[in-house]
C-alpha cells in the first residue's frame, strides 16, 4: 500500500566544474549557486563558492581549468523546481577591472550516475552604441544584480544577450 | 490522477539566416490535462551569437501536470523571431514538438518553417522586412488547416527536455 501524504527524497549532487572555453578572454574566475523551488531544501553541503583564478593553457585547446568541486544534498517533496546551478564567469578588461564575461545555468540531472554537461555562457548586452561605449570605457558592463535570474524563466524577454 | 513533470531548457536555436533571435514557447494540452505549478508560456531573450552560429537562450521550463487521459499528450509549440538593430521583429520560423512520452532526458530537434507569401511579399520580405504570420497560433500544432499553407524551412532548435512520470501503473500505463 502506497503511503498517504508527501514522502521526502533526497538528491545528492557531487561533481566538479571542469574548465571553459573562452576564446577571446584569459585569467577567469568562476561563481556557481543553485536555484530550486520553495519545496526544496539543501541538507548539507555548499550552496554557492568562487573558484581560483586561472589562466588558459599553452596548447591548442586553451582551455581555462578550474576543476572546483561541487558537493550538495538537497530534500524535497516535489520534483516541480528541480535545482538549476547558475554558473557566473568573471575576469579582468583591459582597463584591469573585474567585468562579467559570462552567464549560464543548467538544471541538476534527474537520473542517477555520471554526467557531463557543457553549457552555453551569454553576456546581457547595453541597448545602445553609447551605453556600450561608456561600459566599455568605465569598465562597468551591464551585469545582473542578482545571477539567479539567470535561471527564472519570466522576464527574459526584456533581457537581450 | 497520473502527474509528468516537464523539466529542461530551451537550449537554443542554429541555421536561422538571422541573427539576433528570441523564441516565444508555449506548451498546449488536452482537455484532461490540468496545470499543477509552472508557466505554460514564455518567451525567451534576444540572443546574438558572438562565438559560431548558434543563438543560446539555456530558457528553463518547468512544468507540473496532473491528469486523468492520454489524449491531448503535451505539445509545446514554438515561434522564433528576429529583432533588427531598430528594435522591429520579424518572424524566423514556427515549429513543434510533442512532449517525449519516455521518462528520463532527451536531446529534441525541433524544425521550423516560415509561411512564404506572394512573389511581391516575398520581394518585400527582403529588402524591407516582415513578412505573412500565422493569425490563429494553433495551425502551429494542428494538422487541420495546413493544406492552404505553402511555406518554407526555416533553422532548428535545439531542446533538453527530462521527463518524470508518477502514478500511471495504476492506470495501466506502462512507462
Amino acid at each position: 500500500m502506497a503511503a498517504a501524504g508527501p514522502s521526502v527524497f533526497l538528491l545528492m549532487v557531487n561533481g566538479q566544474v571542469e574548465s571553459a572555453q573562452f576564446p577571446e578572454f584569459d585569467n577567469l574566475y568562476c561563481k556557481y549557486c543553485f536555484v530550486y523551488g520553495q519545496d526544496w531544501a539543501p541538507t548539507a553541503g555548499l550552496e554557492e563558492g568562487i573558484s581560483q583564478i586561472t589562466s588558459k593553457s599553452r596548447d591548442a585547446c586553451q582551455a581555462l581549468v578550474w576543476n572546483f568541486p561541487i558537493d550538495i544534498t538537497f530534500k524535497s517533496t516535489n520534483p516541480f523546481g528541480w535545482p538549476q546551478i547558475v554558473l557566473s564567469v568573471y575576469g579582468p578588461d583591459v582597463f584591469g577591472n573585474d567585468v562579467v564575461r559570462g552567464y549560464g545555468a543548467v538544471h541538476v540531472p534527474f537520473s542517477p550516475g555520471r554526467h557531463k554537461r557543457t553549457i552555453p555562457m551569454f553576456v546581457p548586452e547595453s541597448t545602445s552604441k553609447l551605453q556600450k561605449f561608456t561600459s566599455w570605457f568605465m569598465g562597468r558592463r551591464p551585469e545582473y544584480t542578482d545571477p539567479k535570474v539567470v535561471a527564472q524563466g519570466e522576464g527574459r524577454e526584456a533581457r537581450p544577450t | 490522477m497520473a502527474e509528468v513533470h516537464v523539466i529542461g531548457q530551451i537550449m537554443g536555436a542554429t541555421g536561422f539566416s538571422e541573427s539576433s533571435l528570441f523564441c516565444k514557447w508555449g506548451v498546449h494540452t488536452g482537455a484532461a490535462w490540468k496545470l499543477l505549478s509552472g508557466i505554460r508560456e514564455g518567451q525567451t531573450q534576444v540572443d546574438t551569437p558572438q562565438v559560431g552560429d548558434m543563438a543560446y537562450w539555456s530558457h528553463p521550463i518547468d512544468l507540473h501536470f496532473a491528469t486523468k487521459g492520454l489524449q491531448g499528450w503535451p505539445r509545446l509549440h514554438l515561434q522564433v523571431w528576429s529583432q533588427d538593430s531598430f528594435g522591429r521583429c520579424q518572424l524566423a520560423g514556427y515549429g513543434f514538438c510533442h512532449v517525449p512520452s519516455s521518462p528520463g532526458t532527451h536531446q529534441l530537434a525541433c524544425h521550423t518553417w516560415r509561411p512564404l507569401g506572394s512573389w511581391r511579399e516575398q520581394l518585400a520580405r527582403a529588402f524591407v522586412g516582415g513578412g505573412p504570420q500565422l493569425l490563429h497560433g494553433d495551425t502551429i500544432y494542428s494538422g487541420a488547416d495546413r493544406y492552404r499553407l505553402h511555406t518554407a524551412a526555416g533553422g532548428t532548435v535545439h531542446l533538453e527536455i527530462g521527463l518524470l512520470l508518477r502514478h500511471f501503473d495504476r492506470y495501466g500505463v506502462e512507462c
